[in-house]
C-alpha cells in the first residue's frame, strides 16, 4: 500500500499536473469492503440477497422502534389487540390525532427495504431466472397489499421509471396484484409439476425451506385474502379470484405445517420487547372483554396476568385519557404467544375462515361454511397448543364481558360484541362470528385485523372516548386509512397529488378506501 | 512565471560570477536563537549583498578585512570585520522597535514576517500552552485567540474538543486543520455522538480525535490562520483554519533536560440542585410521594469524587554543528470524579536534524506515538449512563442502597442487577453502580505519526523541499456488559462490543521556493509545489447484540457470539491530489503583494463532470508607519485586505455507491446522486480587511480584523422519495450556503513595566454572524436536521435564513394576551416544533492578564461568552421525576402559579398543581421551551501563580519554576443549570444541550519545571 502511494506520488509528483492520475479515483471511492455487482453474480447471489431483506421487513423482526412505528402505533392498536397508553405530547394515533412522523414509516420502510430489491430482481431474473422472478412477486404482492390497505392509492406500476413516481388508484394495484400472483402460480406450479429442485433453499428465511409447492400454497393463500377483501366492492371478481385460489390444483393452508413462519433474525420478539422491557404495551380492552367472556383457553398463550387486579388479565381501554405514560403500567403485559421470536405472516386458521365466510357468500369453497368456521377454531387452538376445542366450538352461552377500569370508572363500559362461539342462524351472525374468532386467531397482526375490522365493521370493539381528531374522524366509524407519508408530501409531491386524485376523499384518516364501501355486508 | 525565472538568473549568474575572493557562510539568529530568514547581509561599502533562507542561513563572498553588515528590520544592525573564520554565526538582539521583526509560521510551514502577512494570524507561545496544563492541548486555547470557539465535551480527561473559527461554515465539518511543521496532522476518530437517549451500542461515546493526544511539551508555539486566504495552500482540509504548531527545536550549540510535573485535583463543579422534602411510591421510579426528609443535595455530591491528573513530561535536546536531537516523553495519569474512570497516556517523541552535502541538504526526521487507554469514558444521554440514575433514582432508596448493585439468584447461580424495590430495570434506569462495575468499557487509542523532510540548497534563493508523512491512529473500544442489565439494551446471557477502527494518512509534497531581492526596491517571495493526501479508514465491530447474546453468560470473546449479526466491517478511502503555487512580491519592505492559486484533484468527486476544482487568492498589505512620517509614538501601522477562496471535496463514496452486507444482507447505498445528476466542490469565498497598529515603545498596540464570508454548493444529503429505484434513504446534492460575518479585535498593552513589577494585558475579542441560505424547500421543507430528536423535544436544525445551528423545541400555546391555553383535562397545549432557542453566541471575549514581580509571575484568563442559548433536558428530567430542587419548592408552596386560560370557556387558571404541572411541562418530551438558558457566561478560566527560583542559588538546575494552578476555577456570571462551555458533543450536532452530561470540573494544582 505504502509503497504504491510512493510509487503513484512520485509519477504524480513528477509530471506536476500536467496531468493529474485521476483514473482509479472510482475505485478509491467505492466502499472498500462493499459488495460490487460482478461479485455477487456468482450463484445467483445478485438475486437472492434481494429477496432476503424482504423476511425482516415485512413485519420488522429486528428493530423494535421500527416495528413500533411500522404498525404497533397503527394497526396494532385500532385493531383492538393492545395499546401503548401514553399520551406522547397530545399528538397520538389511539386518540384519532394522527402523528404523521410516525405514519409515513410503513411506507418508507417498504419501498426501500423490499420493494426496490424486487425491481432489480425482476431486471435481473424476469424472462431468465423466472422461478425467482415468481418468487419476488409473491413477496411483492404480499407487501404491496399490506402497504395499500394502509394508505390507498401507492406507486406500483410506475415504480421505476425516470423522475418520481405516480401512484396507481387501490382498484388497479388490487388487479396488477392479481395478475402479479397469477404469473407467480402458473410458473411455479409448472416447476411443481417438473419435479425442479429448490432454487430458493439456501435464501429461504421461513419455515417452507424454499418449497415451491409451498410458496404456491401462500400465493394461492393470499389470493383468497384479497378476493375476500373487495368482496364488497367487486363481488363477481372476488367470487372468481377465491374460487381459483381454493380450487387450484396446489390450493390453499389446510394443516397448521403450512402457517407462514419466520424467524427472527436475532431471536428477539419486538412485541415482547415494547411490552416487557420497555413496559410501553398492554393488553387492548376488547380482548379482555372478548377473550374473557369466552373464557378463551387462548388467553393465558396471549397474555400475562396483570399485577393491578392480581391474578387477573387486565386490558387497557385504547383512546382514553391516560395521565401519565406509566399510570396503566401495571396492566397485562403480552404472552407466551409473543416470545418466539416468530412472525407469523398467514395462518391456517385465517385461511379456513376465509373459505367459511365465502361458503357464507355462496362461493365454491370446497366445504360448507359451519365445517370450515370449526376448522379454524381448531387449527388455531392447535396453533397455540391449546385444548378444549370442542367445548368451546359448541358453547353457545358465553358472551364477551363488559370492561371495567379499576384506574378510572370513565373509561368502564359494558360489552359490545354479543356473539357467542357455536356456529348461529343468520349470515350477518355468522359472519360476526367468523370474523371475531378470526380476529383471535390472527392475533397479533393488528394490521389484518384492522383492515378486516374496516371492511366488515366485526368484532365489535370499543370505540375511544377522548377523540382528539378535532372533527375528521369520527369516533363511531374510527380511523379508515393512514394519510400519505410526509416524505411524500415533502420529497415526490406530485405522486402524492396524483394519489389524492384516485383516492375518492381528503387525504386525511377518515377517507374509506375502494374496497370499503359504505353498505351492508351481504 | 517565465519572466521571473529570467530575474532570477540574472541575480544568480551576477552572484558566481564574483571571484578571487573568500565565502563566508553562518547562521543569523534572534536572541533566543530562533533563526532569521529574509535578514540581510552586505559588504560595507560595496554592492554585494544577500540575504539569509528560511533557517538563517546566509554564504557569501567576501574579502578579508572587509566588514560585513548584519541587518534584520526591528533588531540591532551588527557589523564584524571579517577574518580568517569561514563561519560567522551572528545573533542579532532585539533593537528598539519589535513590531517589525516577529516572523510567524504560516502555511506549508514557511516562515514569513509578521508584517507581510495579508491576513490575520494569531499566535501563541508554548509557555501559553502548558502554563496550566490540560490533558488535551486545546483546552489550552480557550479565550486566548480571537475568533476561535472552544467547546470541551463532556467525557473527562482525554476527551476531544470542539474548535470553530470564525463560525461554522459547513453543514458536515467545522474542524480546524491541524498542521505540524508543515505537514496536515490526521485527525481522524471514532465518531461523535448525535442523540439524546444515548447510542444503543454502549452509550453516547466521544470517539477521540488524535489532537488530543499529542504533548504538549513538543511545541515551542502555535499559530492560528483564521481565514481562508491563510488556509488556501492546505486547500480542502483548511477551508475552516488551520491551527499550526511548531515543533521545538534544540537551541545550536546547546544541551538542555527539561522536566514538568503536573499535578491537578478536580472536583465537580456546578451540579443541578436537588430536593430533600419528598419521597417516591413504592413501585413508582418517579419521586412524587408523601413528604419526608429524604437525602438531597449531598448523596449526589458524595457520588462524585476527587479526580486527579498528573502529567509528567521529560525533554531532551541536544544541538551540534549541523546536527540536532529531541527526546521527549510525556506521562499522564488520571483519575476522573465518576468512579471507575481512569486515564493512562504515554507519549514518546523524537526528532532529529541534520545537514549533509556543505550544508546543501537539511534533513529531519521526526517521530511520535502515543499510547492512551481510558476505562469508562464518561458518557452523556439516557442509556448506559451512571449520572442518569444518580440523579433520578427514586428518593424512596439512597444512593447508598443501590451501592449493593448485584444480588445472588441461587436459580441462575449468578449475581443479577440489584435495583430496590423494582423487579425489572429499564434501559433508562439502572443502577449507577451496575452501570460502573458490570457495564465496563475501556478506549483506547494508539497513534503514530513518523514524518521526513527534505530540504535542498540549490541556490541562495531557490530551496527544494519535500516531505513524506505517515499517520495511523488506532481506536478501540470495548464494552463488556453483564446479564440482568436493561434487556432493550443487553441481552439476558450478556454482550460484548469490540470495535476498532483505524485510519491513516500519507502525505507528501515537493516545493520549490524562490526568495530574493530582485533590487533594492523589490522583493519577490515565491511558492510552487504539489502534494498528495491520502487517507483511508478500515473499521471493524464485533457485537453480541441485543437479540443474539452470548451462548455462555457472561464470557466477553467473540467465539461465544451466538450468531454475526452485529459484526460490522467499514471503511473509506480519499485521495486528494493538488498543485499550488504563491508569490509575495515586495515593495521597499512596505508594500506587499500575495496571490496563490490552487488545483485540487479529489477522489470523492470521481464520477462527476471533473474531479478537478481551481481556486484563488490575492492580498495586499501596506506598512504606513514606514511609508509615511508618522508621530513618534506611533511605531507600527499596517492595513491589509484580501480575498480568497477555498474549494471543499465532498464526502466519500458518495458518488460511487455501493452495496454492502451486514448480517448477510444485502444492504443498499443508503446515499447517492439523484438520477441524471451529478455533484461537484464546495466553495467558500471569504473577504478579509484588517489593520494592526502599536504605540508607545510597542506597550500598546491592537489588530482588528473584519471578514465576510460564504460557502456555496454545500454537499447536503436531503431525504430521497422512498418510491426511488435504487432504495437510496437520501440523495447527495450541492444546495445550501453558509454565510459568517464577524470581526476580531486584539488588544495589548504593557500597563506597567518596571524593575520589579510588571503587567501585561490582551483582550480577544470576536462577534460572528453566521446565517443558512438556500436549502432547498422540496424535499426538506427549508430545513436540515442535524440531530433528531427521536420522541425528546430537543432538535438541532439548519433553517433556511437563520443562524447556523437553531435549537427547536416545544412552547406553550398562548392567546392574544400571552396565556398559556388549558384543556379541560387540566393539560397544557403545545405548539409544533418551533425555534426556542440559538446555539451561538453573540460575541466572546477573552482578557489575560500577566503581572509580574520579582521571581513571582501571576497569570489570570477571564473567558466569557456572550449572548445564545442552551436546553437543559437535564434540569427537566429531574423535574418529571421530582428530585429537582424546583419540584420541592413547588410542593412546599402547594401550587405552581401559571398564567392560563381555559381554552374552552375563557375562565383564567392562575395556579396548578405541582405534580399535574410537572407531569404536563416537564421530561425529556415536554415543553422544552421552559427549559432554555442563556448562554452568556464568564468565567476564571485559568489562574496560575508562579515563583522561578534564583538561577545562581540553584544547584544543579539551570531554571526552576513551581507554580499553583487553576483551571475553571468559577463563574463569574452563568445562568444556565449546567457549564455552556461543554458539549456532549463535538461533531456537528447535539449543541447547545445537556442531557446528564458529565458536570464540568474545577481543576486546581502545582506545576512544577526544572531545567538541567
Amino acid at each position: 500500500m505504502t509503497l504504491n502511494i510512493i510509487k503513484r506520488t512520485a509519477i504524480c509528483l513528477s509530471l506536476l499536473a500536467a496531468f493529474s492520475c485521476t483514473d482509479n479515483f472510482d475505485e478509491m471511492n467505492q466502499n472498500p469492503v462493499g459488495a460490487t455487482t460482478p461479485d455477487l453474480e456468482q450463484n445467483f447471489n445478485n438475486i437472492k440477497s434481494l429477496i432476503k431483506p424482504a423476511f425482516t421487513r415485512l413485519y420488522i423482526s429486528d428493530v423494535t422502534w421500527q416495528y413500533q412505528l411500522q404498525q404497533s402505533l397503527q394497526a396494532d392498536g385500532w385493531s383492538g389487540y393492545m395499546t401503548t397508553p401514553n399520551e406522547f405530547g397530545g399528538i397520538n394515533n389511539h386518540n384519532y390525532n394522527l402523528n404523521q412522523n410516525w405514519n409515513g414509516y410503513a411506507w418508507d420502510d417498504a419501498y426501500v427495504n423490499i420493494i426496490a430489491n424486487l425491481f432489480k430482481i425482476e431486471q435481473r431474473a424476469k424472462g431468465k431466472y423466472d422461478q425467482f422472478y415468481s418468487w419476488s412477486l409473491i413477496i411483492k404482492v404480499a407487501t404491496m397489499q399490506r402497504i395499500t390497505d394502509m394508505y390507498g392509492p401507492a406507486v406500483y406500476s410506475k415504480f421505476g421509471g425516470d423522475g418520481l413516481a405516480t401512484y396507481d388508484s387501490q382498484e388497479q394495484i388490487y388487479t396488477q396484484m392479481f395478475k402479479d400472483l397469477d404469473f407467480a402460480v402458473t410458473d411455479l406450479t409448472a416447476r411443481v409439476a417438473d419435479g425442479e429442485v429448490s432454487k430458493f433453499t439456501e435464501t429461504d428465511q421461513s419455515n417452507y425451506g424454499g418449497s415451491y409447492s409451498q410458496w404456491v400454497k401462500y400465493a394461492n393463500s393470499l389470493r383468497l385474502r384479497l378476493a375476500m377483501r373487495i368482496s364488497k366492492v367487486n363481488p363477481s371478481l372476488a367470487k372468481t379470484e377465491a374460487e381459483k385460489a381454493v380450487n387450484h390444483s396446489i390450493g390453499v393452508f389446510k394443516l397448521n405445517a403450512d402457517v407462514l413462519k419466520i424467524k427472527s433474525p436475532l431471536d428477539l420478539n419486538v412485541i415482547d420487547v415494547m411490552s416487557h422491557a420497555w413496559v410501553g404495551l398492554f393488553m387492548g380492552a376488547d380482548m379482555e372483554s372478548i377473550l374473557g367472556g369466552y373464557q378463551d383457553p387462548r388467553m393465558a398463550k396471549y397474555w400475562e396476568p396483570s399485577v393491578q387486579v392480581a391474578g387477573e388479565y387486565k386490558g387497557v381501554r385504547t383512546g382514553i385519557v391516560y395521565p401519565t405514560p406509566s399510570t396503566y403500567a401495571n396492566f397485562s403485559q403480552t404472552g407466551a404467544r409473543t416470545k418466539t421470536g416468530e412472525v407469523t405472516w398467514m395462518s391456517t386458521a385465517e385461511v379456513y375462515f376465509l373459505r367459511a365466510e365465502g361458503a357464507l357468500r355462496g362461493w365454491n369453497m370446497d366445504g360448507v361454511a359451519k365445517d370450515l368456521y370449526e376448522a379454524g377454531i381448531r387449527a388455531s387452538f392447535e396453533q397455540n397448543g391449546v385444548e378444549g376445542a370442542a367445548a368451546y366450538i359448541a358453547d353457545n352461552v358465553k358472551v364477551a364481558k363488559d370492561y371495567v377500569d379499576p384506574i378510572n370508572p370513565v373509561n368502564n363500559s359494558p360489552a359490545v360484541s354479543k356473539v357467542t362461539v357455536a356456529w348461529g342462524a343468520t349470515n350477518e351472525i355468522n359472519l360476526e362470528k367468523i370474523i371475531t374468532q378470526k380476529w383471535i386467531a390472527t392475533y397479533p397482526d393488528g394490521q389484518e385485523a384492522w383492515s378486516e375490522f374496516r371492511r366488515t365493521g366485526y368484532p365489535k370493539l370499543f370505540r375511544i372516548t377522548n377523540n382528539k381528531s378535532g372533527g375528521v374522524i369520527s369516533t363511531a366509524l374510527g380511523v379508515r386509512r393512514l394519510p400519505f407519508p410526509l416524505s411524500e408530501a415533502t420529497n415526490n409531491p406530485k405522486g402524492v397529488e396524483s394519489g389524492v386524485a384516485v383516492l375518492g376523499g381528503p387525504d386525511n384518516g377518515a377517507t374509506r378506501l375502494w374496497w370499503d364501501v359504505d353498505k351492508a355486508n351481504f | 512565471m517565465k519572466k521571473i525565472f529570467l530575474i532570477f538568473m540574472i541575480v544568480f549568474t551576477a552572484q558566481v560570477s564574483l571571484a578571487q575572493v573568500k565565502s563566508v557562510k553562518g547562521v543569523i539568529t534572534d536572541s533566543d536563537g530562533m533563526p532569521l530568514p529574509g535578514a540581510s547581509v552586505a559588504v560595507q561599502g560595496g554592492q554585494k549583498g544577500t540575504t539569509t533562507d528560511f533557517d538563517g542561513l546566509y554564504t557569501i563572498e567576501v574579502q578579508k578585512g572587509q566588514s560585513l553588515v548584519f541587518t534584520y528590520v526591528g533588531l540591532e544592525t551588527q557589523t564584524i570585520v571579517v577574518g580568517d573564520a569561514a563561519t560567522i554565526n551572528v545573533k542579532l538582539v532585539q533593537g528598539a522597535s519589535n513590531a517589525l521583526n516577529e516572523v510567524v509560521v504560516t502555511s506549508l510551514g514557511i516562515k514569513k514576517t509578521r508584517k507581510s502577512l495579508a491576513y490575520a494570524a494569531q499566535e501563541l507561545k508554548g509557555e501559553e500552552l502548558t502554563r496550566v496544563k490540560d490533558a488535551n492541548l486545546i483546552n489550552t486555547v480557550a479565550g486566548k485567540i480571537a475568533g476561535v470557539a472552544v467547546t470541551r465535551s463532556s467525557s473527562g480527561a482525554g476527551g476531544t474538543t470542539k474548535v470553530t473559527i470564525r463560525g461554522n461554515s459547513s453543514f458536515v465539518n467545522n474542524q480546524p486543520l491541524y498542521v505540524i511543521d508543515g505537514i496536515p496532522l490526521y485527525n481522524g476518530g471514532a465518531g461523535q455522538p448525535n442523540g439524546t437517549f444515548g447510542d444503543l451500542n454502549g452509550g453516547n461515546k466521544d470517539g477521540g480525535d488524535v489532537v488530543s493526544l499529542i504533548n504538549p511539551d513538543d511545541y515551542e508555539g502555535m499559530t492560528v490562520l483564521k481565514g481562508a486566504a491563510a488556509s488556501v495552500l492546505y486547500g480542502s482540509q483548511g477551508a475552516n483554519g488551520v491551527i499550526l504548531l511548531s515543533s521545538k527545536k534544540a537551541k545550536a550549540g546547546a544541551e538542555s533536560f527539561n522536566v514538568n510535573s503536573v499535578t491537578t485535583f478536580e472536583t465537580a463543579a456546578y451540579l443541578p440542585e436537588f430536593q430533600s422534602d419528598y419521597t417516591s411510591n413504592p413501585g413508582d421510579p418517579r419521586s412524587w410521594g408523601p413528604k419526608q426528609k429524604v437525602e438531597g443535595d449531598k448523596e449526589i455530591k458524595d457520588f462524585f469524587e476527587v479526580g486527579n491528573t498528573q502529567i509528567t513530561s521529560m525533554t531532551f535536546t541536544k544541538a551540534t554543528d549541523g546536527a540536532s536531537t529531541a527526546l521527549s516523553y510525556a506521562n499522564t495519569n488520571g483519575s476522573g470524579i465518576i468512579p471507575g474512570n481512569h486515564i493512562k497516556k504515554n507519549n514518546f517523541g523524537i526528532r532529529q536534524t541534520s545537514k549533509f552535502f556543505n550544508d546543501k541538504l537539511s534533513v529531519a526526521v521526526t517521530a511520535n506515538y502515543v499510547t492512551q487507554t481510558i476505562n469508562n469514558r464518561p458518557t452523556n444521554g439516557l442509556y448506559f449512563n451512571p449520572i442518569a440514575g444518580v440523579y433520578s433514582h427514586p428518593r424512596a432508596f439512597t444512593l447508598n442502597d443501590l451501592k449493593t448493585y448485584e444480588v445472588f439468584d441461587p436459580v441462575k447461580n449468578m449475581m443479577q442487577q440489584n435495583y430496590p424495590g423494582f423487579a425489572t430495570v429499564n434501559e433508562s434506569n439502572e443502577n449507577p453502580y451496575w452501570q460502573i462495575n458490570r457495564q465496563k468499557s475501556v478506549d483506547k487509542n494508539n497513534f503514530f505519526t513518523g514524518a521526513i523532510a527534505l530540504d535542498y540548497k540549490i541556490a541562495e534563493w531557490f530551496h527544494l523541499t519535500s516531505r513524506y508523512s505517515y499517520n495511523r491512529n488506532e481506536s478501540n473500544f470495548q464494552k463488556g456488559m453483564y446479564g440482568s442489565s436493561a434487556t432493550s439494551l443487553v441481552h439476558p446471557t450478556g454482550r460484548y462490543i469490540n470495535s476498532n477502527l483505524i485510519g491513516t494518512q500519507n502525505y507528501a509534497d515537493l516545493i520549490a521556493l524562490f526568495n530574493t531581492k530582485i533590487n533594492d526596491n523589490f522583493s519577490f517571495n515565491g511558492t510552487l509545489g504539489t502534494s498528495i493526501n491520502h487517507s483511508r479508514t478500515t473499521g471493524l465491530t464485533i457485537d453480541s447484540g441485543i437479540g443474539g447474546g452470548l451462548v455462555y453468560d457472561n464470557i466477553f470473546t467473540l467465539g461465544n457470539f451466538v450468531n454475526n449479526n452485529g459484526n460490522v466491517q467499514t471503511g473509506s478511502e480519499r485521495e486528494v491530489q493538488s498543485v499550488f503555487a504563491a508569490a509575495t512580491f515586495g515593495y521597499k519592505d512596505y508594500l506587499f503583494l500575495d496571490v496563490a492559486g490552487r488545483n485540487d484533484w479529489s477522489s470523492t468527486l470521481a464520477n462527476t463532470q471533473d474531479p478537478g476544482y481551481f481556486y484563488p487568492a490575492v492580498g495586499a498589505t501596506a506598512i504606513l508607519s514606514e511609508m509615511t512620517t508618522m508621530p513618534e509614538f506611533v511605531n507600527y501601522g499596517k492595513v491589509r485586505a484580501t480575498f480568497a477562496q477555498v474549494g471543499n471535496d465532498i464526502a466519500s463514496t458518495i458518488t460511487s455507491p455501493t452495496s454492502s452486507i451486514v448480517a448477510g444482507n444485502i444492504v443498499n447505498p443508503t446515499v447517492g446522486p439523484r438520477r441524471g445528476t451529478s455533484l461537484k466542490n464546495e466553495l467558500k469565498s471569504e473577504l478579509e480587511l484588517g489593520t494592526e497598529w502599536r504605540f508607545f515603545n510597542n506597550r500598546l498596540g491592537f489588530e482588528l480584523s473584519y471578514y465576510t464570508s460564504e460557502t456555496k454548493n454545500q454537499f447536503l444529503q436531503v431525504p430521497a422519495e422512498s418510491t426511488n429505484p435504487d432504495g437510496f434513504t437520501f440523495y447527495g446534492i450541492n444546495a445550501g450556503s453558509i454565510s459568517n460575518k464577524g470581526f476580531e479585535v486584539v488588544l495589548f498593552a504593557d500597563i506597567v513595566r518596571g524593575e520589579k513589577f510588571n503587567w501585561d494585558t490582551r483582550i480577544n475579542f470576536s462577534q460572528n454572524r453566521s446565517r443558512v441560505n438556500d436549502i432547498p424547500s422540496e424535499s426538506t421543507g427549508g430545513r436540515i436536521v442535524l440531530t433528531d430528536p427521536g420522541s425528546n423535544s430537543y432538535r438541532y436544525s439548519l433553517i433556511e435564513g437563520r443562524p447556523f445551528g437553531v435549537i427547536e423545541g416545544f412552547d406553550f400555546k398562548r392567546d392574544a394576551q400571552g396565556r398559556i391555553l388549558v384543556n379541560d383535562d387540566n393539560t397544557l397545549q403545545r405548539t409544533d416544533w418551533k425555534e426556542i432557542g440559538n446555539a451561538n453566541p453573540d460575541f466572546m471575549l477573552g482578557w489575560s492578564n500577566t503581572f509580574k514581580l520579582g521571581a513571582f509571575t501571576a497569570n489570570i484568563l477571564l473567558d466569557g461568552r456572550f449572548g445564545g442559548e442552551v436546553l437543559s433536558l437535564t434540569q427537566a428530567i429531574n423535574d418529571f421525576n421530582g428530585v429537582s430542587k424546583a419540584t420541592g419548592d413547588a410542593r412546599n408552596a402547594g401550587t405552581v402559579n401559571i398564567n392560563g386560560v381555559k381554552a374552552s370557556d375563557g375562565t383564567a387558571v392562575t395556579s396548578m398543581d405541582p405534580y399535574e404541572y410537572y407531569s404536563n411541562v416537564a421530561g425529556r418530551n415536554g415543553v422544552s421551551s421552559q427549559y432554555i438558558y442563556d448562554a452568556t457566561n464568564v468565567s476564571v478560566r485559568e489562574v496560575s501563580i508562579g515563583y522561578t527560583f534564583n538561577k545562581t542559588k540553584l544547584p544543579v538546575f539551570q531554571t526552576a519554576t513551581v507554580s499553583l494552578i487553576a483551571r475553571n476555577l468559577f463563574f463569574i456570571y452563568k445562568d444556565a443549570p449546567f457549564d455552556p462551555n461543554v458539549a456532549l458533543s463535538t461533531g456537528e450536532g447535539l449543541q447547545g444541550v445537556d442531557v446528564f452530561g458529565m458536570p464540568s470540573t474545577r481543576s486546581i494544582g502545582i506545576n512544577l519545571n526544572l531545567t538541567f
